[in-house]
């Protein structure tokens, strides 16, 4: 039993859980415990942006929170009927988000760059219910200069596993990847000094070595093909 | 890396013992998983996931779910496990 209290918040009508955070969280409900062991994302210095898994800011997203778990990071969800299947069911394709989400975050806290997916697979064990709590932790397995290879378990509040994930991911520099990105100059310069801090304070005792790869040419020049690729 | 059928048959058991709470004594490698008692296709599942995660592993569903006794997981992981290593 590891998952946080979801203050303020019924089974079945919110979307995610456990997202403390300064306000009322995207479906309206008061906001969770004090946010003081959440990580700080480098993306948090652009103003309005709206990552779906993990943007404060998108009313339609998830807004995942992490926390260090160990040399990886987890969180702890709770999705309502917006994100339901079969009735009761929450749809399997959000695992992979969350899944998607949590292993990419690492990579940018470990290595200061932008990763893309290039593959990832899930293995789902049982079907996630509406309204109940669960948590997901992710850790990368090896990295090299070409690939950085992670995994991900998504379990229920009693620890029973889920599903699992694992994925490998190509990293690409800031500047890089910006030229895909509707960024200024100015938000560039705020995100590059952003990665920079957050890999300073990411745990080092026991942290896989990660080695940042250049981006190849062909990534770099269209990162969209090789994006979230669920096989 | 080369690992015998034997023991990766010896992994399985453990794991699937642990995953179904029984005496490790009582799962044979010629049990069929899915009759063992406690067992039910989720817990099945379970065993599959954590042998991946155990092995770095990815194993077919076609073969996983046309395996049903430990000695049969064992030699879907072997494949598996001599494919890995080929690539």
């Amino acid at each position: 039993m590891t998952s946080t209290p979801l203050a303020g918040q019924r089974p079945g009508d919110v979307a995610p859980g456990a997202r403390p955070g300064p306000g009322p969280t995207a479906n309206g409900h008061p906001p969770g415990p004090a946010a003081a062991d959440h990580i700080g994302l480098p993306w948090y210095v652009l103003e309005d942006y709206r990552c779906f898994g993990c943007s404060p800011h998108n009313p339609h997203g998830i807004q995942l929170r992490f926390t260090h778990h160990g040399d990886g990071l987890r969180t702890v969800f709770r999705l309502g009927r917006a994100h339901e299947s079969y009735p009761g069911v929450v749809h399997g394709g959000l695992l992979g988000v969350i899944a998607d989400e949590i292993m990419g975050n690492l990579i940018v806290l470990r290595t200061g760059q932008i990763p893309f997916t290039t593959g990832m697979r899930l293995r789902y064990v049982l079907p996630v219910t509406v309204g109940g709590g669960y948590e997901c932790t992710a850790r990368v397995r090896d990295g090299g200069a070409q690939l950085i290879h992670t995994e991900s378990e998504i379990r229920e509040e009693n620890g029973a596993v889920v599903a699992t994930a694992t994925a490998s991911y190509r990293t690409v520099s800031l500047d890089a990847a910006s030229d895909r990105m509707e960024l200024d100059a100015a938000q560039v310069d705020r995100l590059r000094r952003a990665l920079s801090a957050a890999t300073t304070t990411a745990p080092t005792t026991g942290a896989p070595t990660v080695v940042a790869a250049k981006a190849p040419a062909a990534i770099t020049d269209r990162p969209e093909e090789s994006h979230v690729r669920v096989d | 890396m080369s690992v015998s059928t034997d023991e990766l048959i010896s992994e399985i058991t453990g794991i699937v013992a642990e995953e179904l709470g029984v005496p490790i004594d009582s799962v044979s490698p010629e049990a069929d998983l899915r009759s063992v008692q406690g067992a039910d296709s989720v817990k099945v599942l379970r065993v599959i996931a954590r042998i991946e995660r155990a092995r770095d592993v990815e194993l077919e569903d076609e073969e996983v779910f046309g395996a049903s006794t430990v000695r049969e997981v064992a030699e879907v992981l072997q494949r598996a496990l001599t494919e890995s290593a080929a690539v």
